[in-house]
């Protein structure tokens, strides 16, 4: 006779989301891995910064030396875009949450937009520098700090888009919901570090 | 076995000993042979940090040894495991390892006030204005010697050998001037880097009349195992002899073959990258030469300046320092012969 | 209570035969599903923890022989004065690549690997938590290597040091393609120990076994994960680093150029900002193969458990505050000198305190030494001197002294060889019959450690007099006057004897492999789960899931220890638990073999060798992985189980186990 007391476990499920699931710490360490990237380029920014008078340095123009603060105009409209994303970004993550799929498709469909207009506008930002990568070292940074970040976007919406093809396509089911959840926090932190790129590339410069 | 053990232990003790009794000598390249009270200073906290690390050393090995006496050939499936040992034995080993860790901070709080005030003493100095100043410009693989003064014909340029007056402290301002190197005379002071696009300062002082030898510190390419140069420590009139000499332009050309020699020389290619003040070579791509008769040494103290090497090292540099920046001269031999005797008549 | 006597009665349902019947079927079972992909096939497709990370190993231990081959060059050459037996050039690549292999190629992957192997075991799982992105991190760091080495053989190996400092290293003094390759090698290799980095931790905190607490961890298992945290940290720096070197080079960055307002120290701060960390990567879970090997064999729980993780934790968080010291030549504020040299004299103190702790779990202990504990006794000895002089390097007058001369060389090889190779080699010793099967020779390790032990200390002792008598580091020659000759003929004669006994250690695998005594599944009689299945360990680890009742839990385990019932014998599933308590929270089903892993670290791997001669290949290469990661996702994870579950219906249904009584622990 054997008796051997067991824990059994074929009751438990195969998907959980957040912390439950090996995927959120997966993605979560990915983005502490990216975030200690972003924090050595800003020091990596603040450093070069010692190396100049003025910074940005002045462009000698046709007839009078310019200040070339980097322009406003596309960088701004870009980081209201990106803010308002959240939006449907939080509606998809609740639905995905609660199984609903009509909103969850509705919501990826608004974010990818808006991940593609952002990626469309980050293209002006870079011509509104006075400075191309190659001119000195504050266009290196900069253009660096943009470009790294663009890529980022790029990954987010491919992803994004990946998966809504797929809830269009096939099954609505846990697995893919978990996902679901984890994009968007992937999405939550790209705009943050957005917001904190777009305050030290466009406003530290002009505090002086 | 514990008798091979001792055996060992015996060769290693015995080989330590050598190694440390041998370190006690002298040496023109030497930290712990200090000819300055910067290298005093550091040689003095080797000595304690040295003597008080060994003693840790000694301790915890003798420690471990006893650690290990009670041995059994017990196969280890045999012993049973200890999940949970008496606790007064606990105790007992709870308050060695603290007093254990407690010796190491004071220890370390002690190395660390004998580091902070060793190095307040060697900056403090710093302050010297009076002394004298050298600018230093590292080059792959030569260094460029500047004396700066108030005076401006007080200043001249030299390469790969300094000459210091004893007892004065002199400053020195060092300079990039292509990749990172580092100036280090280990019997005078500790070592400093060449940094393209930084300043960084260093000041020394020899107590001692002699010769230093010094060596580029940092890897800086092909050639950075052959890039020294010589610091001459003299007493105050022979170096303001040496001084007065060295801001003169060059000797003119006394024999035929000096003169045949100086011709060559402004002629062929080196002028386009050496100078010799008062005459037209004027490049400083590399060493000055203005001088070069009385320097001790050639190609950064590779070689001392004799006929011979001279007449290797211009005709075939790269034989004697493969890589450096000085092409292949195609003189003939009689060519040869009038440069290397217009260059040593350069005192 | 006689809602327990009904339980009581429950039990008795299955009969000792019947159980044996179902158990034999799961077991069939379970080898159907977590088969393993053979032949070349499997090369591309396998993700079994226990494969990948052997391959790591292999592959690290190749690199480690080129690199001693290349140290053994460079002792001919500096055996006397004015050699000529190698080139400047030559010289200068060889040690670049030295270094580079030794850090690169060797230390960190192979210490990865041997958590890869051993994390899923210790803690009860089936295998890593992303498996997949352990295959790709394989290929990513083959890749890496075998590019160092084609260029190496081809003569394009990178010659500006391992640390390749600008501007030597920038596009003005180091034309041609040898940094380029240097600085996407090490993308490479971060890339790999990044991917290690999460699969490690995410494995040791959602993977345990039921019952194993944060508190019970193996200490192996917390040196992995603090190991795992500073990569995730210091990682970054040295790939900015590398890239902006690269793009420096390849498309006229200034980011290292002073002329347009670059700097060539922030080379420096970002280069050891990962450089200083990257010393306790490796040295951190060798402080992991210490633990339990003094554990085992002093037969007793280890002292100061606690003690042990918050040094670890503390070394872990210092390691990060030092990367200075490295500079202390260069021009800095002189505040920031005293930090640092409070800072790297105060990480001496986790040290010396870990080492008091095992002394204490020594003291007194009956000992049979065998080979794993000679090379941890042999730690001990040479690691103590290499911290001492580390104490001495954080002062920073004396570094201006002993920085960059042979003292530092001497100093470096005794914290890395003495803290992290001789416990790497105890580690082989004491887990080579886990892997295999078979014990290595006990009579040729003995000759293996004392060959090491004595060649090492005559090759390295000598330098610490060589750097004080002024001897800079990274010369290929020297003049006769220095005096230097006697001392560097010693090094050199001892390089020859720590050679052997490496050759000794490979001749040992070799012969074991094939002779060596059959090791059963316990062979220390150990405390720690991996000891608990068969040696080499089964595909899917453990039939049953362990439950831990302790923090050695085969000392503790009791008699009737419960164990988990109800994961799926047909699909590749494995416990998730709560990370604090490990309570039981999800049946995860792990991915299993797969081809793309391999396709997506090919195509990484295209993109930047091609990268080296046009920046279009980024571009190219973000379409190709594109292409392939859509694919990857499309196609069905689990694929290779699909018939499995399929027919896996029936399984659940069979009476047995099911009928064994749920208990909570």
């Amino acid at each position: 006779m054997s008796t051997r007391a067991v824990i059994d476990v074929s009751e438990l499920p195969h998907h959980e989301f957040d912390t439950f699931d090996p995927v959120w710490w997966g993605n979560n360490l990915l983005l502490a891995i990216e975030s200690s990237m972003f924090a050595i380029l800003i020091a990596t920014y603040f450093y070069l910064r010692q190396n100049f008078p003025l910074w940005p340095p002045p462009v000698a123009q046709l007839t009078a030396t310019l200040d070339p603060l980097p322009q406003l105009t596309y960088g701004t409209l870009n980081t209201i875009l990106l803010v308002l994303s959240c939006g449907p970004m939080i509606l998809t993550d609740i639905s995905a949450r609660r199984g609903n799929r009509g909103v969850s498709q509705i919501g990826l469909v608004i974010a990818i937009a808006c991940g593609l207009s952002a990626i469309v506008l980050r293209g002006f930002e870079f011509s509104a520098m006075y400075f191309r990568w190659d001119s000195n070292a504050y266009g290196s940074i900069v253009w660096f700090m943009l470009g790294m970040h663009m890529m980022h976007l790029l990954v987010l919406t491919s992803e994004s888009l990946l998966l809504c093809v797929w809830i269009f396509t096939r099954e609505y089911d846990m697995k893919h919901r978990v996902d679901i959840v984890t994009v968007a926090v992937y999405w939550y932190w790209v705009v943050a570090i957005w917001l904190l790129l777009y305050g030290i590339i466009y406003f530290t410069p002009r505090a002086g | 076995m514990t008798k091979r053990r001792n055996t060992t232990l015996r060769i290693l003790i015995a080989l330590v000993a050598v190694l440390c009794l041998t370190s006690c000598g002298g040496g023109i390249q030497n930290s712990i042979n200090p000819a300055g009270p910067q290298a005093d200073n550091l040689s003095r906290l080797w000595w304690l940090m040295f003597t008080v690390c060994s003693v840790v050393f000694v301790i915890v090995m003798i420690v471990l040894l006893l650690s290990l006496r009670n041995r059994t050939k017990e196969s280890i499936s045999e012993l049973p495991p200890q999940v949970e040992p008496p606790q007064n034995q606990e105790r007992r080993r709870r308050n060695v390892v603290i007093s254990a860790a407690t010796v190491t901070v004071v220890v370390l709080f002690v190395f660390l006030i004998a580091s902070f005030s060793a190095g307040r003493s060697m900056t403090a100095e710093l302050a010297h204005k009076n002394g004298l100043a050298i600018d230093v410009t590292g080059h792959q693989w030569w260094w460029e010697i500047r004396y700066s003064d108030i005076d401006a014909s007080n200043i001249f340029t030299t390469a790969n050998e300094i000459h210091i007056p004893v007892g004065v402290p002199v400053t020195f301002t060092l300079h990039g001037g292509d990749v990172i190197h580092s100036f280090w005379v280990p019997n005078l002071a500790g070592k400093k880097d060449l940094i393209p696009g930084k300043v960084n300062t260093l000041w020394l002082q020899a107590d001692k009349p002699g010769v230093y030898r010094g060596q580029c510190a940092e890897y800086c390419g092909l050639q950075h195992a052959q890039m020294a140069l010589w610091v001459v420590a003299e007493p105050q009139e022979q170096f303001n002899a040496w001084r007065q000499s060295q801001t003169q332009t060059s000797v003119p050309p006394a024999s035929d073959s000096q003169k045949r020699g100086q011709q060559v020389f402004l002629s062929s290619t080196c002028v386009m990258c050496h100078a010799i003040n008062g005459t037209p070579a004027g490049s400083n791509i590399g060493p000055n030469l203005t001088h070069v008769g009385s320097r001790n040494t050639i190609a950064a103290a590779t070689m001392s300046n004799t006929r011979e090497h001279l007449a290797q090292w211009i005709k075939d540099s790269q034989q004697v320092k493969p890589g450096n920046k000085m092409p292949q001269q195609n003189l003939s031999d009689a060519d040869l012969q009038s440069v290397i005797d217009y260059l040593q008549s350069l005192k | 209570m006689s809602h327990e006597e009904a339980q009581k009665a429950q039990k008795t349902t299955v009969s000792e035969a019947e159980l044996a019947e179902v158990m034999e079927r799961e077991r069939e079972e379970l080898e159907r599903t977590w088969a393993r992909p053979r032949g070349l096939r499997g090369w591309f497709t396998d993700t079994d923890h226990k494969a990948i990370a052997l391959r790591y190993i292999k592959t690290a231990f190749v690199f480690f022989l080129l690199g001693g081959v290349e140290a053994a060059l460079m002792r001919l050459q500096l055996a006397r004065p004015n050699n000529h037996f190698l080139s400047p050039d030559q010289y200068n690549q060889i040690f670049t690549v030295h270094g580079t292999t030794m850090m690169f190629l060797f230390a960190v992957p192979i210490m990865t690997a041997m958590g890869i192997y051993l994390v899923p075991l210790m803690v009860g799982a089936r295998d890593v938590a992303f498996p997949r992105l352990n295959l790709y991190g394989y290929f990513v760091y083959l890749i890496g290597g075998i590019l160092l080495y084609t260029a190496f053989v081809l003569n394009t190996g990178p010659d500006a040091g391992w640390f390749a400092y600008v501007p030597l290293s920038g596009p003005g003094f180091s034309p041609g393609k040898r940094v380029d390759i240097w600085a996407q090698m090490i993308t490479f290799t971060e890339i790999s120990s990044l991917a290690g980095a999460v699969i490690v931790i995410g494995t040791a905190f959602k993977m345990r076994a039921p019952g194993m607490s944060i508190n019970r961890w193996p200490l192996f298992v917390w040196a992995q994960v603090v190991t795992g945290f500073m990569i995730i940290f210091a990682m970054p720096a040295v790939m900015l680093a590398s890239s902006f070197l690269a793009s420096d080079r390849l498309i006229d960055t200034h980011f290292f150029n002073p002329a347009e307002g670059g700097d060539a120290i922030l080379y420096q701060h970002l280069f050891w900002f990962f450089g200083h960390p990257e010393v306790y990567i490796i040295f951190i879970p060798a402080l992991g193969f210490i633990s339990p090997i003094i554990v085992t064999f002093a037969r007793r729980k280890i002292f100061g458990y606690a003690v042990l993780v918050m040094s670890l934790i503390s070394t872990g968080f210092i390691g990060f505050g030092l990367w200075v010291h490295h500079m202390f030549a260069t021009p800095i504020p002189q505040m920031g000198e005293s930090f640092f040299t409070a800072a790297s004299m105060m990480i001496a103190i986790p040290s010396g305190v870990q080492i008091f702790c095992w002394i204490a779990t020594l003291w007194g202990s009956k000992l049979n030494i065998k080979t794993p504990l000679l090379f941890v006794l042999g730690f001990f000895a040479i690691f103590i001197l290499g911290g001492l002089t580390g104490v001495m390097l954080a002062s920073v007058p004396l570094n201006l002294q002993i920085h960059d001369t042979f003292f530092v060389v001497a100093h470096l090889h005794y914290v890395l060889i003495g803290g992290s190779v001789f416990p790497l080699f105890g580690a082989l010793y004491y887990w080579f019959p886990k892997w295999t099967g078979r014990m290595l020779s006990e009579r040729a390790g003995r000759w293996n450690f004392w060959l090491m032990f004595v060649g090492f200390n005559l090759v390295f002792f000598p330098m610490h007099k060589l750097g004080l008598n002024g001897m800079p580091r990274r010369v290929y020659t020297y003049l006769p006057e220095t005096g230097w000759g006697t001392l560097n003929l010693v090094a050199s004669i001892g390089a020859f004897i720590l050679a052997s006994g490496v050759l000794v250690f490979v001749i040992n695998v070799v012969w074991a492999r094939r002779a060596g005594a059959i090791a059963g599944d316990n062979p220390w009689a150990a405390d720690t789960l991996e000891w608990s299945v068969s040696s080499p360990p089964p595909n899917y680890n453990f039939h049953n899931l362990p439950v831990v009742q302790g923090r050695y839990p085969l000392w503790q385990a009791t008699e009737d220890a419960p164990v988990v019932r109800g994961l799926s014998t047909t699909k590749r599933e494995t416990l998730v638990t709560s990370v604090m308590d490990a309570q039981p929270e999800l049946k995860f089903e792990i991915p299993g073999p797969s081809l793309w892993p391999s396709l997506v670290a090919l195509a990484t791997g295209v993109t930047f060798i091609v990268g080296i001669f046009t920046p279009w290949a980024f571009l190219a290469g973000a379409i190709m992985a594109g292409i392939v990661l859509t694919c990857w996702f499309f196609g069905d994870p689990n694929h290779e189980n699909k018939t499995a579950r399929e027919t896996g219906e029936r399984s659940e249904s069979v009476p047995g186990p099911r009928e064994l009584q749920p208990k909570e622990v």
